[in-house]
C-alpha cells in the first residue's frame, strides 16, 4: 500500500468535504449545540452548583450519541457513493481501490475531526472556566470516545456503500442502521434481559454492550465523566465482570476499534471482487 | 470567685483569714466554743478554695501533668504552658486543665491518651495525640468514663478512637477538631466521636475527619449535635438504637455515606447537609427500621443515593433540598407511612428507585425541577399530577442492571411512549399538586468550592479549536 496515495486521497477527500456546505452547516450547529450545553448547563448548574459539570456532560453526551452516527453516516454514503464521474476518474488513477477507500475514510474523518473540534473545543473552553476539580479533565476523554463512534460509523457508510453501491439504495439500508443502533437495539437488550435469569442476565447485558458502538460510547463516557457509580449496583457488576475502571475502558475502546477495523475491511473485500 | 487565683494570692487569703479570726476572739462573748466553730468554718472555705497548679516543661513547680494531677484536690485547676507532654494522664478527680498555647499531651502509644473517670472535669485548650491502636481496648484520644465533663477547643490527632464517650452522660463536648490515622485503612481506624451508653450530651461545633465514622452512636438517647462538620471519612453518623436525638446544622460531605440511622426512634434533623457521598452504594442518609424521624430543612446534594429507607415509618421529609443526586430516593416497600411534602427535588438523574412492587409512601406539593405540567389558574400549583417516576425509571427500581441504559435513547423512548401512549403502565405514584416554583432557601455553608478555572483544559480547548478552525480555513483557498 502506498502511503503517499492514501495521503493525497485523504487530502483531496477533506478539501472536498470542507469546501462542501453540508460539513460546514453541520460544524455550525453542532457548535451552537455544544456551546448553548454547556454555557447554560454551567451557568445554571442546578440549584447550588456542585455538580454542574455531571449534568452538562450528560447532555453533551446526549447531543453526540443522536448526531455523530447520523453526521457519520451521511457524510460517509455521501462520499462513498459518490457520483459515477467523479469516483470513474478516481479508480482511473494509478492507485489500487483499497488506497483510495482508505484515503477516502480518513479524509472523511480529518473532516468530521474538523466540524466536531470547533464545537468539542467551545464547550471545552466554557467547562474549563466554570467546572474546575478532576472531573473537567476527563472531557479529553469523552471527546476522544465521541471521535471514535464517528469513525466507527463512517467505517459502517464504507460497507454500505460497498454493500448497496447505488446511493438511494444504501441511504435507506443507513437510515435503518442509525435507528437500529441508536433505539432498537436497546429496547430489544431491555426487553431481552427479562427473559433471563438474573446472573445471565447480568452477562448478557454486559456482552451485549458490545454488539452496539453506540451503547460503548454512552457507558465509557458516563464512566469517564461521571464515575462508574453513576450505575449503581449494576456498575460494582459491571465493574467486576471487566475487573476494574481501566480494564473496563481499554476493553470499551478495543471494541470500538473492532467496530472501527471489521467492516472497514469487509468493506474493501467487497469492493475487490466488485465491477466498478 | 475562688476558683481562679495563683499559688501567692491563695496564701495571702489564708493568713488573712486568720487575722480575721484573731480580730474576732475579742468580741466573742461565747467563748471557745464558737471560736472554734468559727475556725472550722473558715478552714473549710479554705479547703474549698480551688488551687491553681502550673505546668511547663522548664521553670515550674510540675513538669508533668499527670503529678499535677496526683497532687492536685478536687476542684483546683491545672493550668498547663506550651509545650510536649510525653505521658498518658488519668483524670481522677474533679479538675479544670486549661492549655494555655496548646500544649501538647503526647500519649505513649498504648492505652488511652486521656482518660477521665471523675464527673466535672473540663479540658481546655490541648493538643491530644498518639494513643494506642487497639480497637477492643478502646484506644482513644480522650476516653470518657465519667459525667457531666466539659472537652472545649481541643485538637486530636493520631488517635484511633477520637472521643469515647463509655456510659458518660450530660457532657459538653465543644470545638474540638478531630482527625483519625489517615494512614490506617478505613476499617481499622476508630470512631471520631464515639458514644456508647451515653445521653444527654451536647455536642457542637466539632470537626472530624479521617477516622471510620464521623459520630458512632449506639444506645445514646437525648443528645443534641449541633453545627458540626464531618467530612473524609466512612460513614458521617452511625447510629444504632438511640432514641430523640437532634441533629442540627451540621455538614456531613465527602464521605462514604453520609448518615445511617438504624433502629430508633423519633430522631430529629434540621438544617443539615449531606453532599456528595458517593461510592456505588453511597446514600445521602438512611434510614432503616426507624420511627417517627423528622427531617426538614435539609441539603441533600450530589449523592449517589440522596435518601435511602428501608422499613422506615411515620416519617417526614419537609422543606429539604434534594438536588443532583444520582438517585434522588431509594425506598423500599416496606416503608411504611411517610411522607414528603414542601421539598425541591431539583435536577436529580433519577427522582425514584422503588425497590419491591409498591408503597404508600405519599408525595404532597413538592417542587420537581422536570415537571411538564402548567398552572393555568395560577395558585402556585401545577394543574397536572406529577408523576414521580417513568416507566423505565420503575423497571429500574427492581431490575438494576437495567440502570446500565441510563442517559440511553431508548430510555427516553421508553418514557416518552410511556406519556404518550397510555397503554403502557408504569407506576402510578404521583404528586397531585406540584408546586410550580421552587420553595426558597439559603444554603448555610460556603457554596460549592469557588472552581478556579482549569488551564490545562482551556489551553486544550483553545488548540483544537484553532487548529480545526486552521485547517477549514486552509481548505477554504483554492
Amino acid at each position: 500500500m502506498d502511503i503517499n496515495a492514501v495521503t493525497t486521497i485523504a487530502k483531496q477527500e477533506l478539501t472536498i468535504n470542507i469546501r462542501n456546505k453540508w460539513t460546514l452547516i453541520f460544524a455550525g450547529v453542532f457548535s451552537v449545540l455544544v456551546l448553548a450545553i454547556s454555557y447554560f448547563g454551567m451557568i445554571t448548574a442546578g440549584a447550588i452548583g456542585f455538580q454542574g459539570f455531571t449534568r452538562t456532560s450528560a447532555s453533551l453526551l446526549n447531543l453526540v450519541l443522536y448526531i455523530v452516527p447520523l453526521v457519520a453516516l451521511v457524510m460517509g454514503t455521501l462520499s462513498f457513493t459518490s457520483e459515477k464521474g467523479a469516483s470513474e476518474m478516481l479508480f482511473a488513477q494509478p492507485v489500487t481501490r483499497g488506497e483510495i477507500w482508505l484515503g477516502k475514510l480518513l479524509g472523511l474523518f480529518g473532516s468530521m475531526l474538523t466540524a466536531t473540534l470547533i464545537g468539542f473545543g467551545l464547550g471545552g473552553f466554557v467547562i474549563a472556566m466554570k467546572a474546575g476539580t478532576a472531573g473537567a479533565l476527563r472531557y479529553p476523554l469523552f471527546v476522544g470516545f465521541s471521535l471514535l463512534l464517528a469513525l466507527v460509523f463512517l467505517s459502517l457508510s464504507a460497507l454500505i456503500a460497498a454493500l448497496c453501491q447505488r446511493k438511494n439504495r444504501a441511504f435507506g439500508v443507513v437510515m435503518f442502521l442509525w435507528f437500529f443502533f441508536v433505539l432498537f437495539y436497546d429496547l430489544l437488550v431491555i426487553g431481552g434481559t427479562f427473559l433471563f435469569k438474573e446472573r445471565t442476565a447480568n452477562h448478557f447485558i454486559f456482552a451485549s454492550l458490545f454488539g452496539n458502538p453506540v451503547d460503548m460510547t454512552r457507558v465509557g463516557s458516563l464512566i469517564v465523566l461521571n464515575g462508574k457509580e453513576i450505575f449503581g449496583v449494576a456498575g460494582a457488576a459491571l465493574m467486576k465482570f471487566f475487573g476494574g475502571e481501566v480494564t473496563s475502558i481499554s476493553l470499551l475502546v478495543l471494541g470500538m476499534t473492532v467496530w472501527i477495523v471489521a467492516p472497514f475491511l469487509l468493506s474493501q473485500r467487497l469492493l475487490k471482487r466488485q465491477d466498478i | 470567685m475562688f476558683l481562679y487565683h495563683r499559688d501567692t494570692k491563695f496564701t495571702q487569703r489564708f493568713t488573712e483569714s486568720f487575722s480575721l479570726c484573731a480580730f474576732v476572739r475579742p468580741l466573742c462573748l461565747c467563748g471557745e466554743k464558737l471560736l472554734i466553730t468559727l475556725a472550722l468554718y473558715f478552714c473549710a472555705i479554705v479547703a474549698a478554695q480551688a488551687e491553681t497548679l502550673t505546668v511547663a516543661p522548664t521553670n515550674a513547680r510540675f513538669q508533668s501533668i499527670q503529678a499535677a494531677i496526683n497532687t492536685a484536690q478536687t476542684g483546683d485547676t491545672i493550668a498547663v504552658q506550651a509545650g510536649t507532654y510525653n505521658e498518658n494522664l488519668v483524670l481522677d478527680k474533679s479538675l479544670r486543665l486549661e492549655g494555655f498555647g496548646k500544649p501538647i499531651v503526647r500519649g505513649m502509644g498504648r492505652d488511652s491518651a486521656v482518660i477521665i473517670t471523675a464527673d466535672n472535669c473540663t479540658i481546655n485548650g490541648f493538643v491530644i495525640e498518639h494513643c494506642g491502636n487497639d480497637l477492643q481496648q478502646e484506644d482513644s484520644g480522650l476516653l470518657l468514663k465519667s459525667s457531666f465533663n466539659r472537652i472545649e477547643d481541643n485538637e486530636l490527632r493520631d488517635i484511633l478512637y477520637g472521643i469515647y464517650l463509655l456510659k458518660s452522660r450530660g457532657n459538653t463536648i465543644q470545638n474540638n477538631f478531630i482527625r483519625g490515622r489517615a494512614e490506617l485503612e478505613v476499617g481499622s481506624r476508630g470512631a471520631g466521636l464515639h458514644l456508647w451508653n451515653s445521653p444527654d450530651n451536647i455536642i457542637i461545633g466539632n470537626t472530624i475527619t479521617e477516622a471510620r465514622d464521623g459520630m458512632y452512636i449506639q444506645s445514646s438517647s437525648g443528645n443534641v449535635m449541633r453545627h458540626n462538620r464531618v467530612t473524609n471519612l466512612r460513614y458521617g453518623l452511625h447510629y444504632m438504637n438511640s432514641d430523640d436525638n437532634k441533629f442540627e446544622d451540621n455538614l456531613f460531605s465527602d464521605n462514604i455515606a453520609g448518615a445511617a440511622i438504624m433502629y430508633s426512634k423519633r430522631i430529629e434533623f434540621r438544617r443539615n447537609s449531606f453532599i456528595h457521598n458517593r461510592g456505588f452504594s453511597s446514600f445521602g442518609i438512611l434510614f432503616q427500621d426507624c420511627d417517627d424521624c423528622i427531617a426538614e430543612d435539609n441539603f441533600i446534594i450530589d449523592n449517589a443515593c440522596g435518601v435511602f429507607l428501608e422499613a422506615l415509618r411515620k416519617s417526614r421529609f419537609r422543606n429539604n433540598v434534594i438536588a443532583e443526586n444520582d438517585v434522588a430516593m431509594q425506598i423500599y416497600s416496606s416503608a411504611d407511612g411517610n411522607e414528603f411534602s414542601g421539598n425541591n427535588f431539583v435536577e436529580n438523574l433519577s427522582p425514584l428507585q422503588l425497590v419491591g412492587r409498591e408503597t404508600n409512601t405519599r408525595w404532597k406539593q413538592n417542587y420537581w425541577s422536570d415537571y411538564s405540567g402548567y398552572d393555568l389558574d395560577s395558585d402556585g400549583t401545577g394543574d397536572v399530577a406529577h408523576k414521580v417516576q417513568n416507566v423505565f425509571e420503575y423497571l429500574e427500581g427492581n431490575f438494576p442492571r437495567l440502570r446500565l441504559y441510563l442517559n440511553s435513547p431508548a430510555a427516553q423512548a421508553l418514557a416518552t411512549a410511556e406519556s404518550t401512549f397510555p397503554i403502557i403502565k408504569g407506576s402510578a405514584l404521583n404528586d397531585a399538586a406540584p408546586l410550580v416554583q421552587p420553595i426558597s432557601f439559603t444554603y448555610p455553608f460556603e457554596a460549592a468550592p469557588q472552581r478556579s478555572p482549569q488551564l490545562l483544559l482551556a489551553i486544550i480547548s483553545i488548540l483544537i479549536l484553532i487548529s480545526a478552525l486552521t485547517v477549514i480555513w486552509k481548505g477554504q483557498r483554492p
